[in-house]
């Protein structure tokens, strides 16, 4: 058993591999990334000032252009495109050195040597020998801090671009998931209060569904066929005909105060930080509680059919199995055969289901997200794809598979130790 | 010994008449396919172009024949001829000249550049679902969506099956490498958040209908393959098939001879339920603005018109109805065939 574990666990690194890089090429593959939306962007800017401009073909190919080639360099390496895709990939993964600290040299006609100040007063001299640019400090060592490298692409005769550079190892495995482009933030700091909030109303919807679903199960299978069943089924069918989102929008409509019941709020995690900070801690609470009642509600409607669903045959299953005629048979009463011999017996696809309940209600929920106005994770990562934000685009996915990895395996723990007849290999 | 009519009845037979029995599902099945049919007759039931124009005695097919200007009915308006208004002129002045309108006299494209149309009218008698933000008629688009929204649904399970057919069919038949092989991508494709997926590519070429079809596929197939894949597992190893081989039959007259009628059960009672599938992906991604290009008629691309202005209630209200009522009568045949096909007796306590 737990080799198998041990195996599952070493088999999530070539999944992981296989879909960042599946990711990682769709991204960086797609016409109109970031560069070409920067280049655009200051294009507009320069067109409204006046000047006139080529189109986006003739400054990527360097032809006349608002932008200096140094620029268009410079905005190149600041997204990473000066790299072929591969190293791009392997050094957001961490294990490719990547450039930091890069600035420009240039050799004047014809020279070979040239200085360049690389801050603190500190100069490094750059020499050209055959193709290559050394690096040496003011004793005149080989430097093995910084590097340097001969731009290619832009360069201008008579005149020999480099850059000199520093090298380090950081990317997803270090931690690093890079800054993101529109706030200008490190990935993890922009994600970490809207993980926490998806994963408020995540676990919030998850443990509630939990909570109305189980019983409702075990009293429709118990009641099988009666009006009550019915009557609940009906409720089932509809939850499950109406998407989280579009009941989110129908509540909205109804309670948000529009036309009809000004009853919630029309949104939002709660209330904005201004009136937040001054209320007391009971009215945080409660500000906390009117904000989430219909978000919840949404949230919850996708796993009700299907949960209550499961345990209600679940339970009927069993209860048709020899074992119960058993206990009958014996003469246990009827609730002490229920609740401890079938429903034990019953439970066991609902713990093996919470794995990927847990999956998807933590990062498939922007949907709802968007109806509610709630700057959750989801939101963030579909506001990314909008923005190209790339760097928080990858990090979301990156996030999302993980857990979705894990939750996998939770599963099958869960599974297995719940049911001792189960056994992996 | 009286002699005993035994009237033998395919299972399929049997089964479909075990099906006409549970009455919701069967009702919502007719009910739906007549619904699905009309909506290929849409442009001449809702359509703001009449069916016959009768004009100095010459008879014109707009419906059929496209585009009139107003000019050739003696109408004074820039553009196409606006039927409506010729309709209550003409019968003002009692002229000989008539026209016959479809059902429901409006068109889901036309909006506010067309004379007399308003922006967020409530419903009314005239426009039973009321009007969106450009002036458009909430109750046409409700129809022509319905039809888009059935027709990519169908097409997209269509197609799904056929790659889990082909693909989980051969992973569960052959097994070995090419098994081993499609498992780990099924692995790295069912650990990506597809939606997310189907977003990044939308966002980068706008998709057509056979476009967001195909992109849907692409990242959809996963499903349906591995139900085939441990369908065919289970049936290889069967006498049957064993006995087809023995005969010297091919893999190929094995696996879609042999094999594929024995797999029915799944692949029937899935569908419903596949097709619900499909109708809310595509509703979620027309609302998120990554579904069919505009103007396409969408409930998607209603419903987020509609939560932009929360006090339009019908523009929220219009398109929920629409897919619930749509998707609970799918939900309702899925529910009937699932018992038709595979039933399940449970015995009762004691």
């Amino acid at each position: 058993m737990t080799t198998y574990f041990i195996r599952r666990i070493l088999l999530m690194v070539p999944t992981f591999l296989g879909s960042t890089i599946l990711i990682f090429v769709i991204l960086q593959m797609a016409p109109g990334g970031p560069l070409e939306q920067t280049i655009q962007q200051l294009q507009a800017g320069a067109m409204q000032s006046g000047e006139s401009v080529g189109s986006v073909g003739d400054i990527m190919g360097g032809g006349s252009s608002v932008l200096p080639p140094s620029a268009l360099r410079e905005l190149k390496r600041f997204y990473g495109f000066d790299k072929p895709i591969y190293q791009r990939y392997l050094s957001w993964l961490g294990v490719w050195p990547r450039e930091i600290k890069h600035r420009e040299v240039k050799f004047e006609n014809g020279a070979t040597e040239a200085q360049k100040n690389v801050g603190r007063g500190t100069y490094m001299t750059l020499r050209l020998e055959d193709d290559l640019v050394q690096v040496y400090d003011k004793d005149g060592k080989l430097s093995n801090v910084w590097k340097a490298s001969i731009d290619t692409d832009g360069a201008e005769e008579n005149l020999i671009l480099a850059t000199i550079f520093q090298t380090e190892f950081s990317g997803i495995l270090t931690g690093n998931l890079g800054t993101s482009y529109t706030y200008d933030q490190p990935v993890t700091e922009v994600m970490a209060p809207r993980f926490k909030i998806s994963v408020f109303f995540g676990l919030t919807g998850l443990f509630l569904s939990y909570i109305v679903c189980i019983p409702l199960g075990i009293r429709k299978a118990l009641n099988h066929g009666s009006a009550f069943d019915f009557l609940s089924s009906v409720t089932i069918f509809v939850a499950y005909s109406i998407p989280g989102f579009a009941l989110g929008g129908v509540l909205l409509v109804l309670f948000g105060g529009g036309t009809f019941w000004d009853v919630f709020p029309l949104g939002g995690f709660r209330s904005p930080t201004d009136v937040w900070e001054t209320l007391s801690l009971w009215g945080q609470i409660k500000d906390q509680l009117w904000h989430a009642v219909l978000p919840i509600i949404a949230w919850s409607i996708g796993s009700f059919a299907g949960l209550t669903v499961l345990m209600k045959n679940s339970l009927l299953e069993n209860i048709s199995q020899d074992y119960i005629r058993t206990a009958f048979a014996k003469g246990l009463q009827e609730k002490r055969v229920i609740w401890v011999h079938a429903i034990r017996n019953s439970v066991i696809p609902i713990a093996s289901g919470i794995g990927g309940v847990i999956g998807v209600v933590i990062a498939g929920s922007y949907l709802i997200e968007k109806v509610f106005n709630i700057d959750g994770f989801g939101k963030m990562g579909f506001q990314a794809i909008l923005d190209r934000d790339y760097p928080i685009t990858l990090g979301f996915l990156v996030i999302v598979v993980m857990i979705r990895l894990v939750a996998n395996i939770l599963s099958d723990i869960a599974l297995a130790s719940v049911d001792p007849r189960i056994r992996f290999k | 010994m009286p002699e005993q009519q035994e009237i033998s009845l395919s299972i399929l037979k049997k089964r479909w008449l075990k099906f006409k029995t549970l009455k919701r599902g069967y009702y919502s099945f007719i009910l739906l396919i007549v619904l699905y049919g009309l909506s290929w007759f849409l442009p001449a039931l809702i359509n703001n172009r009449a069916l016959i124009v009768s004009y100095d005695g010459e008879l014109y097919f707009p419906v059929v024949s496209g585009y009139h200007s107003g000019s050739e009915f003696n109408q004074d308006v820039p553009g196409e001829a606006l039927y409506r208004e010729l309709q209550a002129t003409w019968k003002q002045a009692g002229s000989d000249n008539w026209l016959i309108l479809p059902l429901y006299p409006y068109s889901p494209f036309e909006d506010i550049t067309v004379q007399g149309n308003k922006m967020y009218e409530p419903p009314s008698r005239t426009h039973w679902l009321g009007t969106d933000n450009t002036g458009r008629d909430v109750f046409a688009r409700l129809c022509y969506a319905f039809n888009i929204s059935i027709s990519f649904a169908l097409v997209l399970t269509i197609l799904n099956y056929i790659i889990g057919v082909i693909i989980g069919g051969s992973m569960g038949y052959f097994g070995g490498k090419f098994d081993l092989f499609f498992q780990r991508i099924i692995e790295i494709w069912s650990s990506l958040p597809m939606l997310f997926v189907i977003i990044i590519i939308s966002s980068i070429i706008r998709p057509s209908f056979f476009l967001l079809i195909f992109i849907y596929t692409i990242v959809n197939w996963i499903g349906m393959t591995y139900l085939m894949r441990a369908e065919f597992y289970r049936e290889k190893s069967k006498d049957y098939v064993a006995a087809a081989l023995s005969m010297g039959q091919t893999n190929f007259k094995v696996m879609f001879k042999h094999i594929l009628p024995n797999s029915m059960v799944p692949i029937i009672t899935y569908f419903p339920f596949a097709v619900v599938g499909g109708i809310s992906a595509l509703v979620g991604l027309d609302y998120l603005g990554f579904g069919m290009p505009p103007p396409t008629p969408s409930w998607g691309q209603m419903l987020d018109v509609g939560l932009q202005n929360i006090s339009k209630w019908w523009m929220v209200f219009a398109p929920v109805s629409a897919q619930f009522v749509t998707l609970i009568m799918v939900v309702f045949i899925g529910e009937a065939v699932r018992e038709a096909f595979d039933p399940k007796v449970y015995s009762r306590l004691r």
